[in-house]
């Protein structure tokens, strides 16, 4: 294809759009709230994920020594949970850092410790595991240990984060799926009317030999500017509210997560999100006209 | 140039449009295609663009086998031919200038042939004074004029016409048939449909009469209604 060709492909299917401008206005303006619900999921979602990662990072095991050990043994427990692979980093709960805790745990009601000695209670080893370690494993691991009493874990926690990730990219698919085919159907159907206001022109164009793709071409042109303008005014608009609610939000947050927890920069997503949605629009727009070309136009 | 042999034509409602028919029009020729409404001729024009295939038989034109050309190469026989017809088919929102280099524009020839061949083909049917009005500021005879200056800037070797005067006026009618003769005597093969019988009793050219779907008569200088002894056409 020759450059003048394709400047007159692009040239004809701008003059489309602008001619069909209403129903032209109609479809960005739709593409454009289905990408912004998009990009706003998108958003929550890679935050969610993002914030569910360091969670998951700082789940904890706490291994318990049986009371009655003796420091031999409980050496050689934290021998080897310090050879053990899989491990960031432990720290020892002894008997009197324990006996301080639970006395803290108690409030009010420490008195009810009077008169006991820290005997009663275990060392324990506070256990960080390696994101990309099985925790199961290692539970198991540590349960059947000689001279372990038990082992306390945030399965709960656990699942319910993974499981939650696990949710959320379900339903942003499910939403995208519904958004696009909303877009494509928008698309094709402006499409659709440009085709017929055009019909007698197309006739023409066939008669004086005008191969296919020549015919085509300013149709899908048409629909690729729909699809690109849709996705960049989402792309602009949601950049702006997510830096607006990052703003109000984010001190918040590292504050009662003890500085954990965050939002993720835009600078960070940004560009992710800058292809996703060229991606989509590009596609959007070639699929929406192409459905309305095989449809209606018989060449 | 074209040769239809022994071609059927059965539209998919039943109607038989035409039937065997066998036609020989050699480069260089004006022949026209004459019948009362309804008899086939444009079912016959038709074929040449394949804008229809034929239900049986063969038709080549310009070198190509046109009832068994594949989807990809009809744009190159249109191409290869000019055709013009009654309703005229001009592009509303393009002035006479770029209709007729439209016609290149799609065969994506070079911007510098396309400022040499159009202002030839205005002049040649005589508008070269109104290349920048739009179709609708036209009489019917000068859009017609737009349509066959269209149909020639690519240098076609055949020209065909599908009633070419049937929406203009007696005098009009003239000038265009008049027109088509001048371009017949360039070199271009003429076919021309019509059911005009003065023009063509008048004109001297070969007719090919049609008659529900045959060929009645095909013969040299003919006369449109001659007193035939074994046909009868309707007009
Ligand atoms: N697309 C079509 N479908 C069915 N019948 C058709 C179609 N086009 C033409 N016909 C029929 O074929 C016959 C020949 O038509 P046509 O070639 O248009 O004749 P003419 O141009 O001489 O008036 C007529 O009976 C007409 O009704
Ligand atoms: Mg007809």
């Amino acid at each position: 294809m020759k450059i003048r060709t394709i400047k007159y492909i692009v040239k004809e299917g701008t003059v489309n759009a602008y001619r069909n401008r209403f129903m032209t206005f109609a479809s960005i303006g739709i593409v454009t709230l289905s990408m912004l619900a998009f990009g706003i999921f998108y958003l929550f979602a890679v935050n969610i994920n993002h914030n569910a990662g360091i969670l998951k990072n700082q789940l904890e095991f706490e291994v318990f020594c049986k009371p009655e050990l003796g420091d031999v043994q409980v050496n050689q427990i934290e021998q080897s949970i310090k050879s053990s692979s899989g491990i960031i980093s432990y720290t020892k709960v002894t008997k009197d850092m324990a006996f301080e805790n639970a006395k803290k745990m108690l409030g009010d009601d420490k008195d009810i410790l009077n008169g006991f000695d820290n005997n009663f209670l275990p060392v324990s080893f506070k256990i960080k595991i390696k994101d990309s370690v099985s925790s199961e494993v290692l539970v198991n691991k540590f349960k059947s240990m000689d001279g372990v009493d038990s082992v306390k874990y945030p399965q709960a926690e656990i699942n319910f984060v993974t499981k939650g990730s696990a949710w959320i990219r379900l339903v942003m698919i499910a939403l995208l799926l519904i958004l696009l085919v909303v877009s494509l159907f928008i698309i094709s159907n402006t499409i659709k009317l440009t085709l017929f206001a055009r019909r007698r022109e197309i006739n023409i164009m066939k008669y004086i030999g005008a191969t296919d793709w020549f015919i085509r071409w300013p149709f899908v042109v048409e629909g690729v500017i729909i699809g690109l303008s849709g996705v960049i005014i989402s792309f602009v608009v949601s950049t702006y509210l997510y830096n607006m609610v990052q703003d109000k939000l984010s001190k918040g947050i590292t504050d009662i997560s003890n500085g954990m927890m965050g939002l993720v920069s835009m600078k960070d997503v940004g560009f992710d999100l800058f292809g996703i949605f060229i991606l989509i629009g590009i596609s959007v727009g070639i699929a929406g006209s192409m459905i309305s070309i095989r449809k209606h136009l018989r060449v | 140039m074209i040769e239809f042999k022994n071609v059927v034509k059965k539209y998919p409602n039943g109607t038989l449009a035409l039937k065997d028919i066998n036609i020989k029009v050699e480069k260089g020729e004006f022949a026209f295609i004459i019948g009362s409404s309804g008899s086939g001729k444009s079912t016959l024009i038709k074929l040449i663009l394949k804008e229809e295939d034929p239900t049986e038989g063969d038709v080549h034109v310009n070198g190509y086998h046109v009832s068994s050309l594949t989807r990809n190469v009809v744009p190159s026989l249109r191409r290869s031919l000019g055709c013009v017809f009654q309703d005229f088919r001009l592009l509303p929102n393009k002035t006479v200038y770029e209709n007729v280099a439209f016609a290149m524009q799609i065969t994506e020839a070079l911007p510098k042939e396309i400022r040499r061949q159009v202002p030839m083909a205005l002049a040649l049917v005589g508008l070269s004074k109104k290349a920048n009005v739009y179709p609708n500021q036209l009489s019917g005879g000068e859009q017609q004029r737009v349509a066959v200056a269209r149909a020639l800037v690519n240098n076609p070797a055949l020209l065909v016409a599908d009633e070419p005067t049937g929406n203009l006026d007696p005098e009009t009618s003239w000038e265009i048939m008049k027109l088509l003769t001048e371009i017949n005597h360039r070199g271009t093969t003429v076919l021309v449909a019509t059911h005009e019988k003065t023009i063509v009793d008048a004109m001297k050219k070969r007719v090919i009469a049609l008659d529900k779907g045959e060929i009645v008569r095909d013969q040299e200088k003919g006369l449109y209604g001659n007193e035939d002894k074994n046909y009868q056409i309707h007009s």
